[in-house]
């Protein structure tokens, strides 16, 4: 280990004295660098859909897509107006202009569904009609009071046209799954020879090629026309609350790119002062955020340039990035800039602290990268994207630091500065913390170790305790106003977001027995009256409502004939008669055989992995109803995040084995020791339990981004146990005292720890400034689990080396090699 | 949602458009102008009192087929049209019934009336337009039924070729909103054979939703001296997927046949064939 060690070093001092012999070359290449990265940012693409968080070939996705091929976007966006007067002529005029307005205005509508062209089927002696509910605009107060009394008496409309206080209103938009292909005219009258013969002999001969899914900017820019239309409607007797998923998504997209640009000024800030503060140079402060501005860069120029796309988890990357990939420089500054304070012999001191160095920021990025990217396999893709590119991120800032900075600091004139930066410093109240505290950990050895031990007790019972979440909703800030919005839609209207079951009755025509349908009116009473449910329905609609209806306005719409026909032979001629009635909503609800029937339940806002269970007590129940004659898939994109999150939190698990896994085996290879690699460990593992621990405790719940904390906690705060342990040893060897040992270390290699665990730290704490509940966990999580694990550093390693040093067998394998 | 209304015209009455004719087939006429062109499609002789077998196969998206079989009788009334409609199959609605009166001026809705047998009841469907499915085909009932010259503008786009048939291209676009809402077009372009004025091909730009439809003869055949469309498909398309087709097929075809009066009516209606 001893020559290998000293061949890595006299490895990194020959490179280095290359390094600052052709520093013009290598500025000049990195200047290319920058500007060929630079060149590829303009098409790094933002992608903050639903779907982004999965991976496109997810099996749960398809089942998605087949969905929607089927039977268009589940996600509405939900307009309700509230008004005392809504059967009112002024009201039912400016709801009609706000119709028409968004109509007009909204891109990649589908439909559009309001007071003004719901379905109104009404029977007659003689006559069946059906129309908008509009059509024949009320003229007279008695003919409002009309409109009133049939729109209140409306089983279809209550809860979804209109809330039972007749207070509220909806208008709800349906946009388009895929994106418009702007074809000229010329290529549509193409279209004859283009489309595949589709006929008997081949069925589904489609061409190949898939339509586009609307990308996210043209979902925001529905959203953002909603909300301009909205603008100008909005009133005291007019109030519109905007709500549904994809509103919601939109809101957090936005704040959270403010946060983000309000993250890397910030971090950019406290590394710059961190700097200045450290070193007092100027030199010091631009050239490591140069450095990292580059690894910055590149790795998102790799990123635009692969065609990954910037989705909710990876927007951390940049102030991230940012914070961890400035660590290596301040290690080297620090040994740089002490020996060229001594010698003032630039290109000396350069390689003098590389030799030093390199070997252990080597280390350190490899552990910070490995435990990154544990998340490789990550079921949610950006998370995934996270790991690789986080990681890739971290060694771009390696390789950059060894490059770059060398060739930076050689190229350009420094003033010789009087101790700055010097790790020798032995006055100052940081020399007098770092002695306390060694004389403390030392002399309490026991002590600090069963506490530390009862801390981490604590932290595993905590971690049986700590929930699972995933509600956007909740990130957001109050101010928001779609979280208003919400709680007045989900409380007046029972709902804003809906779920989908399909149920495939296995047989053409199979929505034509009576049987089924009954059974699925009876499935649809359970869901809303029965308790239990972990998801509370507001609402079930389906085919079974459209039958109802069509009966009763066969029977001149007297209500007791609002029912299922009974007799077998009736329901398909009743069918046929809606087919012919001119409304085409038929094929929103079933498919065209009637063999699969859409269910849609509409619910409250709530946390996505309550739908887990849910959907579990939803096959138990169609079973028990429907026996195996009907098979019921779950789908829509809310139990679609409950499912994927609750998956992905299971494999995060794993992400953790595998990035503890890892980064012991690399400590073992560093100490040459598995006993001492081992216990070397402890004060790395302890900062996370302890942390995810106190999470279980105080309830703040593993989600897409607090799961991230120990993968990437666990890389970083290993960083400084390897630097602990590495000069203990050096020192111990020298004098075999573990308390004197300890000192200088501390002394020593203490500062630098001290200093980048702060910075990194701030780093994280940064993240606090976020208007976003979930990146301010995060921040705050992350940046107590790096304090806790220097606290372990400078008080339960060293307690561990002392009492290691005080058995025979420990002190042989201390001072082995 | 709501499609604006149907209106229950008789599906024979798909003959009167797609397959107008004259006796004999005329030299291309060079030097037409487009209107002149559809005042020849206009202009053929379409037959009258018409007895067929209606066969329509309905094909979603997945390529699942549905099949209906119906018995028809067309009557031409100066330019409206009475038609007597029934299902035949599939088994769950053989002997329903629909019985309309198609007026030729947009202006006066049609009137339609269907039986259900099952329940011995016959209902008037209230209608306001021709733009919705035709029996959920892709077939609107204005693709079924003529259209009145004077409310559309005629450009010729060019002359092109369809299956070894010189063809013009004409674009015919509604003269106002009105007629726009009536037919749910914002534009057509209509093939028209040279040698005989028999529109082959149209192609349909949907108001609602983004959605072009083709129209596409299949198979043209001279019955009684008069052409007819005995095959025509109907697909409706977005963003060039298939979403859903139709294809029409015609079966005995009889011109000139004994139809009385009597037999469009209510009280024939609910007798049955």
């Amino acid at each position: 280990m001893g020559t290998f060690k000293m061949k890595i070093e006299q490895g990194f001092e020959s490179f280095t004295a290359r390094i600052v012999r052709f520093r013009w070359p290598v500025l000049a290449l990195m200047l290319l660098l920058a500007v060929a990265s630079a060149a590829q940012l303009p098409k790094l693409t933002i992608d903050m859909s639903d779907e982004g968080f999965l991976h496109p070939e997810d099996p749960i996705l398809q089942v998605y897509n087949d969905f929607r091929d089927q039977f268009g976007r589940d996600d509405m966006i939900v307009l309700a107006v509230e008004s005392d007067a809504v059967f009112s002529q002024p009201f039912l005029e400016k709801l009609k202009k706000l119709h028409t307005a968004l109509e007009e205005k909204v891109p990649h509508l589908d439909e559009l569904t309001s007071m003004v062209n719901a379905r109104n089927t009404t029977g007659m002696a003689d006559a069946i009609v059906v129309e908008d509910l509009l059509e024949r605009w009320p003229e007279s107060e008695a003919e409002l009071g009309a409109l009133r009394e049939r729109v209140m008496a409306n089983p279809l409309y209550r809860d979804r046209l209109i809330s039972a206080d007749g207070r509220f209103t909806t208008l709800v938009l349906q946009t388009d799954v895929y994106a418009a292909m702007e074809k000229s005219d010329e290529e549509i009258l193409a279209g004859f020879d283009d489309l595949a013969p589709l006929g008997e002999e081949d069925g589904p001969g489609e061409p190949a090629a898939r339509p586009r899914l609307l990308n996210d900017m043209e979902r925001g820019r529905i959203v953002m026309t909603v909300n301009q239309v909205i603008a100008q409607f909005q009133a005291d007797d007019f109030r519109i609350h905007l709500a549904g998923s994809p509103v919601v998504t939109s809101a957090v997209k936005k704040t959270m790119r403010e946060d983000m640009m309000r993250f890397i000024r910030i971090a950019v800030l406290v590394i710059g002062v961190s700097l200045f503060l450290l070193f007092r140079r100027l030199s010091a402060v631009v050239y490591p955020l140069l450095v990292v501005a580059l690894s910055l860069v590149s790795t998102l120029a790799v990123m635009a340039r692969l065609g990954v796309a910037i989705k909710m988890p990876t927007m951390i990357l940049p102030s991230f990035l940012l914070a961890v990939g400035v660590g290596d420089s301040v290690h080297v500054l620090a040994l740089f800039f002490q020996n060229f304070n001594k010698s003032g012999d630039k290109r000396q001191a350069l390689v003098a602290a590389m030799g030093h160095s390199g070997l252990a920021i080597v280390m350190t990025s490899l552990t910070t990268a490995a435990g990154l990217f544990s998340f490789f396999k990550a079921e949610i893709a950006p998370v995934a994207d996270l790991g690789i590119f986080a990681a890739f991120g971290v060694l771009l800032a390696l390789v950059y630091t060894v490059v770059f900075l060398p060739a930076l600091l050689a190229a350009t004139p420094l003033r010789v500065g009087k101790n700055a930066g010097s790790t020798e410093i032995t006055t100052g109240p940081m020399a007098r913390f770092l002695d306390r505290t060694t004389d403390f950990a030392t002399g309490h050895s026991g002590k600090i170790i069963a506490l530390w031990c009862v801390l981490l007790l604590a932290g595993v019972l905590g971690i049986f305790r700590l929930g699972f979440s995933h509600n956007i909703l909740a990130w957001l800030p109050d101010t928001r106003p779609v979280k208003a919005a919400t709680a007045a839609i989900d409380h007046n209207l029972n709902g804003s977001v809906t779920m989908e079951l399909v149920l495939d009755t296995g047989r053409e025509n199979g929505l034509h027995d009576p049987d089924i349908l009954n059974r699925m009116e009876r499935f649809a009473e359970a869901l809303t009256v029965e308790d239990g449910w972990s998801i509370e329905a507001g609402k079930v609609m389906s085919v079974v409502d459209v039958i109802k209806e069509i009966h009763q306005a066969l029977n001149e719409n007297r209500p007791e004939f609002y029912a299922i026909p009974q007799e077998a032979a009736l329901v398909p001629q009743e069918f046929l008669l809606f087919e012919n009635s001119g409304s085409d909503d038929l094929e929103d609800v079933v498919d065209s055989r009637f063999q699969l029937a859409r269910l849609t339940i509409k619910a409250p806002w709530q946390d996505a992995m309550r739908y887990v269970p849910f959907i579990e007590q939803v096959e138990a129940k169609s079973r028990e109803i429907f026996g195996l004659r009907v098979q019921v898939t779950a789908t829509g994109i809310m139990p679609l995040f409950g499912r994927i999150i609750f998956a992905a939190i299971h494999s995060a698990a794993q992400s953790y084995l595998i990035a503890f896994g890892v980064i012991t085996v690399m400590m073992i290879l560093l100490i040459g020791s598995v006993r001492l690699g081992l216990v070397c460990m402890l004060p790395n593992l302890a900062p996370i339990v302890i942390v995810l621990g106190f999470m279980g405790w105080v309830g703040i719940p593993l989600d897409m981004f607090t799961m991230l904390i120990g993968s990437i906690a666990i890389g970083i705060a290993v960083d400084d146990t390897i630097h602990f342990v590495y000069n203990f040893r050096r020192y111990f060897a020298e004098s075999g005292d573990a308390t004197d040992a300890v000192r200088r270390t501390l002394a020593t290699a203490g500062r630098a720890m001290l200093t980048t665990t702060l910075v990194l730290a701030a780093g994280f704490f940064i993240f606090m400034f976020a208007s976003m509940q979930n990146l301010y966990n995060f921040g705050l999580l992350t940046g107590i689990a790096l304090i806790l694990a220097l606290a372990a550093d400078f008080l339960l390693a060293p307690a561990l080396m002392t009492v290691t040093a005080a058995s025979s067998a420990g002190r042989g394998e201390l001072l082995n090699r | 949602m709501l499609r604006p209304k149907p209106r229950l015209t008789a599906l024979a009455a798909a003959l009167l458009f797609l397959s107008a004719l004259f006796a004999a087939p005329r030299p291309a006429a060079a030097g037409l102008s487009a209107r002149e062109i559809m005042e020849h499609v206009d202009a053929r002789d379409d037959g009258d009192n018409v007895t067929l077998q209606t066969e329509m196969v309905l094909i979603d998206k997945n390529g699942h087929q549905r099949e209906r079989q119906i018995r028809a009788f067309m009557k031409d009334k100066g330019r409206d049209t009475w038609r007597i409609q029934f299902f035949v199959s599939p088994a769950d609605v053989k002997d329903t019934g629909f019985l309309t009166y198609d007026y030729y001026s947009g202006e006066k809705d049609d009137d339609q009336w269907l039986y259900l047998p099952e329940l011995h009841k016959t209902k008037r469907i209230a209608s306001a337009d021709k733009s919705s499915a035709f029996m959920g085909s892709d077939f609107s009932y204005a693709d079924m039924n003529r259209r009145v010259l004077d409310e559309w503008t005629y450009k010729l786009l060019k002359e092109d070729e369809v299956d070894g048939h010189r063809v013009w291209l004409i674009e015919t676009v509604p003269v106002n909103k009105t007629v726009e809402e009536r037919y749910g077009y914002t534009k057509s372009v209509v093939f028209v054979r040279q040698d005989i004025f028999f529109p082959v091909r149209a192609v349909h730009w949907v108001k609602e939703g983004d959605r072009i439809k083709y129209m596409e003869v299949k198979k043209l055949e001279q019955i009684d001296g008069i052409w007819v469309a005995t095959e025509t498909q109907m697909r409706t398309t977005k963003n060039r997927q298939t979403q859903h087709s139709t294809i029409l097929r015609w079966h005995d075809i009889r011109f000139n046949q004994e139809i009385d009066d009597e037999l469009f009516t209510v009280r024939r209606l609910e007798k049955g064939l």
